[in-house]
């Protein structure tokens, strides 16, 4: 049977192309109002993108402009009308609902904003001692959870970014595991996982920054597993580990030594280059 | 791996086999080698993520989502009592302490002989002879306390107990 | 032998019926997973043996046949003997001797095999007589239980692709999509929703790789009617999922059966088989030049992945996560191609509304739920099984009329309706008629079509509770209102039961209620609270009694229920002490048996079990033992 598998992991790509992407390379602009104020995006954008553009503020977690939106917090949630549903609403994520013509949204109705305090009243009962939560919680006036507190409190909130980064990367070199209340973000077996680069793309894009690492020039360790740095030859700095040069060499098609020299003498070899080639004219 | 000893995989390429090499075949793969091993063994888990070109991480993730899968060695002969709803209002739970009491384990866990997994399924789709247990791949309707110990006699691993 | 033309089939089907014909008499044993949990392979196994040692074998006319379900689980194993369509009950091995005998050979009947129809005791010798089935409908059902699964022939002969035939040969698609919609037709599986407006939207949908799909996850536990269907006549979710395929424009399909339905999987894989050699599936079938194929797909044990989203992932590889539907699965569904999902209830219905006609099945049911429905009827009823009645019945009808009231006679306390995502509907509502919108409106839902009886021996809390529970297992984790709610809810319904609420729990439980309603990404966590909510609204007094009083009841809920023997109405039979698990009763025959509380659990065992009126009681636990009543 021949089923379409889709290609494994992505390549990253820049703003304009994901915002082409998105939109479809569409020229045609879209008049919608949130909460009474005018917004004219990109056919494509989504309503997100639109209240952005106006300067209007939806609190999110697990969006992030690098990566396809995922709809897992359900803090995003906004009303949306139009006028020929006849005052019938509907609650959304505007991090994925497409902004369309005519669309009406509202970011703080009653019940929206019932409903994002039922989610961080959640979560700060899973997650009570970080400070993201408690000061998004707070925004809403929740001092402490209403519900019972995680008996090993987690700073986790399972946003799933550190995941689907890696997915994006091209790695997957960790992912969630279990389902429901038991789901966590894990390496294979619970051990140190083997496809991991140590590229720490995942701790850096964690809301609340509970993925631990520490990284120096003699080494680099998460996950549980231990890197070993590459060296600048130009500066001596220990920037990159060997398993990313090894994988970026992999994708490119680049040689592994290209990426041996960290970006800012990358940048300083190649202003040389350009300098000697004006003065060769 | 994990501890475990490794496997034989003789099974497992038999398996891998029968179906393309692509992730839509993982969790049918997966079911394959849970038949023919009794859990998921973890160098076998590695040995698929690389034929079937998926991420170790998906491979693990496929494993730990779904229900029918065990990553830990499973008894000869898996007990299960079904705890849909007409199930449940017929009594399940007594079913689950009764045999719980017999084979001195809770449910989830298994005999220290590795004869018998106890398990809870969520519905088996005959509920009109509620409660039910399937013991191995023995059906027992309108299933009874009291007569759980004849049930378990008449496997294999019940005679040896 | 591939048939490749209308008159092939034609001359297919006479020479089926013909070769039936050629049978003076038919033995059928229900081999559904019910009746063979109750052994009825062993007796259809001793059928054929005694069949063949009495010389009465096939050549002279009278021959076994291994069904799916009759429906009537409870009184299996069930046997019919047609043409005589007597009805046998409760057949054990060594009734088939007499049976061969007296009936098959003799043509006489054995009255202690027939089924007692309890409403006047009297026994019934026809099957269609019996109350059970004479109110059925079988249109999704109507070959089960009287052909062969795996004989493509017999399917045949009971005009199994004579509507694909029809369709292929007589209609276009566009005409196929509109008989479709003028019969009414509504998803099967749950929702309800427009059949033909799915249809119509995947074959307008840009793309010329497009997919079926039929939906055999079936995770409401009580439901079964697809494990029926798919057991028992395979060919007629095959015939619906290929005039689908035909009628959309898509060449590949998926038939996802949960991993807890193996016998599903066996007789399906065996019709598909037998299908493709017949030309009714694979490269031009019926000779059209039209290709389509299908294979099974296992679930891996997950009640979401009876999401569409999660199902599609699921056949993907992937873990069953639901993804947020702006974007129809008829544009981008199973790998993001135009996909047309169906329950396998709605593929069954799908050849038999195009070989009789839609106005046929839209003649049936009511203004906006046409045609008929299978449903389960479990629990505490007298007559548990499979039925398919038209739309519009009333709950009475199907808990009294057909499933002949509650088991000894116990009030009627609820039936619950949907599976998780349905609701409680209480006495008070039993002469509502049953569609999808009347449903709904009473704070229920069709859903797959389970319908479990509750008796007073039932706490609501503990119902709710119950399926908190079971979808606090299930949730895929995704979002935080459905993941972090459901574990949430429960910890606040375990508090109930064991007398720990407090004075706000209601109203603590309707704001999580509501934001889980409106929050959650799928229907899982959007509709959880259903069964909470539908309680809260018709049983609010036992909720209070659980807050207030720490008392339950209905006598279920162990921490707050004491036992105890009535000394004066013990007569010392010692049924109690035989059934208690916990050793906790003490007495010898014929003298007075006492429960010891330091060792009782509360389980009731000895209560239900009890045959005395009255001599074994329950209390609230928190009273003191002089001023107690039995509740």
């Amino acid at each position: 049977m021949s089923g379409v598998a889709p290609a494994r992991g992505g390549r990253g790509r820049d703003d304009r192309e994901r915002a082409a992407i998105r939109t479809g390379g569409k020229e045609t602009m879209v008049t919608l109002t949130i909460d009474g104020r005018v917004a004219k995006v990109r056919e494509g954008a989504t309503v997100l993108d639109a209240a952005r553009a106006i300067g209007v503020r939806i609190p999110t977690l697990c969006q992030h402009e690098a990566l396809e939106p995922w709809g897992g917090c359900r803090l995003c949630l906004v009303d949306v009308t139009k006028k020929e549903w006849s005052g019938w609403e509907k609650m959304v994520v505007s991090c994925m609902f497409p902004a369309e013509e005519g669309l009406a949204v509202s970011t703080a109705s009653e019940r929206v904003v019932a409903t994002r305090k039922v989610v961080l009243d959640l979560l700060l009962a899973r997650c009570p001692e970080a400070p993201l939560v408690q000061s998004l919680a707070r925004e809403y006036g929740i001092e402490r959870t209403s519900y019972q507190e995680n008996p090993e409190p987690t700073d986790c909130v399972l946003c799933g970014l550190c995941t689907r980064v890696c997915d994006q990367i091209g790695v997957s070199a960790i992912s969630t595991v279990n389902r429901g209340a038991g789901k966590e973000v894990a390496p294979p077996f619970h051990e140190a996982p083997p496809d991991c680069i140590g590229c720490l793309a995942c701790a850096e894009i964690c809301p609340t920054d509970c993925i631990p690492y520490e990284t120096s020039d003699l080494g680099r360790t998460i996950w549980g597993r231990r890197f070993e740095m590459v060296r600048c030859p130009h500066c001596g700095r220990a920037h990159i580990t060997k398993e990313q040069a090894t994988f970026y060499a992999g994708r490119g098609g680049v040689p592994e030594s290209y990426f041996l020299a960290c970006d800012a003498c990358k940048r300083k070899q190649m202003a040389k280059t350009f300098t000697t080639l004006s003065l060769a004219k | 791996m994990n501890g475990q000893p490794c496997v034989n995989t003789a099974p497992l390429d038999e398996i891998l086999a029968r179906y393309p090499a692509s992730e839509t075949a993982l969790i049918q793969v997966l079911q394959d080698v849970h038949r023919a091993y009794h859990y998921l063994p973890c160098d076998v888990l590695v040995k698929v993520a690389e034929v079937l070109d998926v991420p170790l991480a998906k491979v693990f993730s496929v494993g730990t989502f779904y229900k029918a899968f065990s990553l830990v060695p499973q008894g000869r002969t898996i007990v299960r009592v079904c705890t849909g709803t007409a199930c449940h209002i017929r009594g399940a739970n007594r079913l689950i302490e009764e045999i719980e009491r017999l084979l001195k384990i809770k449910s989830g866990e298994t005999t220290e002989d590795m004869g018998f997994t106890i398990k809870t399924v969520n519905c088996v789709g005959a509920c009109a002879m509620a409660p039910v247990v399937i013991v191995g791949e023995q059906y027992h309707g309108s299933a009874q306390p009291a007569k759980v110990a004849k049930y378990l006699a008449e496997t294999e691993a019940g005679h040896e107990n | 032998m591939r048939i490749e033309s209308a008159a092939a089939y034609d001359e297919f089907h006479r020479r089926a019926l013909d070769s039936a014909a050629a049978h003076r008499q038919e033995v059928l044993v229900c081999c559904g997973t019910g009746c063979l949990a109750n052994g009825s392979m062993r007796v259809a196994e001793t059928f054929t043996k005694e069949l063949q040692a009495r010389g009465l074998t096939a050549e002279v006319g009278n021959f076994t046949k291994r069904t799916g379900c009759h429906g009537f689980c409870q009184r299996g194993p069930l046997v019919v003997i047609q043409p005589a369509g007597i009805l046998y009950t409760q057949v054990k091995p060594k009734d088939v001797a007499e049976i061969c005998e007296k009936t098959v050979a003799g043509g006489t009947v054995i009255p202690r095999l027939l089924y007692k129809n309890p409403a006047d005791n009297k026994r019934v010798e026809h099957y269609g007589d019996v109350p059970f089935y004479a109110n059925q409908t079988r249109v999704a059902m109507r070959n089960i239980g009287k052909i062969d699964p795996t004989d493509i022939a017999d399917a045949i002969g009971h005009d199994a692709y004579a509507g694909l035939v029809k369709v292929m040969f007589e209609m276009t698609p566009e005409r196929v999509i509109g008989e479709i919609e003028r019969s009414g037709l509504r998803g099967r599986g749950g929702a309800g929703f427009v059949t033909a407006r799915k249809w119509r939207a995947c074959r307008n949908a840009e793309g010329e790789h497009k997919f079926v799909v039929c939906n055999g996850d079936e995770g409401d536990p009580g439901a079964f009617k697809d494990r029926s269907i798919m057991e028992g006549d395979p060919h007629s979710v095959l015939e619906g999922i290929v005039i689908g395929a035909w009628a959309v424009g898509a060449h590949e399909g998926f038939i996802y059966v949960r991993d807890e339905y193996p016998l599903a999987v066996v007789n399906l894989t065996v019709a598909i088989e037998q299908a493709r050699q017949h030309g009714f599936l694979g490269t031009n079938i019926l000779g059209t030049g039209f290709d389509f194929d299908l294979a099974i797909s296992r679930g891996g044990g997950a009640f979401v992945c009876g999401e569409s989203s999660a199902l599609m992932r699921s056949i993907e590889g992937k873990v069953g996560e639901p993804r947020q539907k702006y974007v129809h699965a008829t544009d981008k569904g199973l790998f993001d191609r135009p996909t047309v999902l169906n329950n396998v209830e709605t593929w069954a219905d799908v050849g038999a509304i195009l070989l009789h006609g839609a106005g046929w099945f839209a003649g049936m049911g009511t203004e906006k739920s046409k045609g008929t429905k299978a449903f389960s009827l479990v629990g505490k009823v007298k007559n548990t099984g499979l039925i398919e009645l038209p739309m519009g019945m009333t709950l009475r009808d199907i808990v009294y009329g057909i499933g002949g009231g509650i088991i000894d006679d116990r009030p009627f306390k609820a039936v619950q309706t949907g599976g998780p995502s349905g609701g409680c509907v209480p006495e008070s509502l039993l002469d509502l008629p049953v569609d999808y919108e009347r449903l709904a409106e009473a704070g229920s839902m069709m859903g797959s079509g389970g319908m479990i009886v509750m008796d007073d021996r039932t706490c609501m809390v503990d119902v709710a509770r119950y399926f908190l529970s079971f979808l606090t297992e299930e949730s895929c984790g995704k979002c935080v209102p459905c993941r972090e709610g459901l574990k949430q809810m429960l910890a606040i319904y375990d508090d109930l039961v064991a007398g720990r609420g407090k004075p706000g729990d209601i109203e603590r439980i309707e704001t999580l209620a509501a934001g889980m309603q409106l929050g959650s990404l799928c229907e899982l966590g959007k509709s959880a609270p259903n069964p909470v909510l539908s309680t809260l609204r018709y049983f609010r007094s036992e909720y209070e009694a659980h807050i207030v009083a720490q008392t339950c009841p209905a006598g279920m809920c162990r921490d707050l229920t004491a036992y105890e023997i009535v000394p004066e109405l013990c007569n010392g039979c010692h049924l109690c002490f035989k059934a208690c698990p916990a050793d906790a009763i003490t007495g010898e025959t014929k003298k007075l048996h006492t429960i010891h509380q330091e060792k009782c659990i509360s389980c009731g065992a000895c209560y239900d079990v009890c045959p005395t009126e009255g001599a074994v009681r329950f209390y609230p636990k928190n009273r003191p033992a002089e001023n107690r009543e039995a509740v």
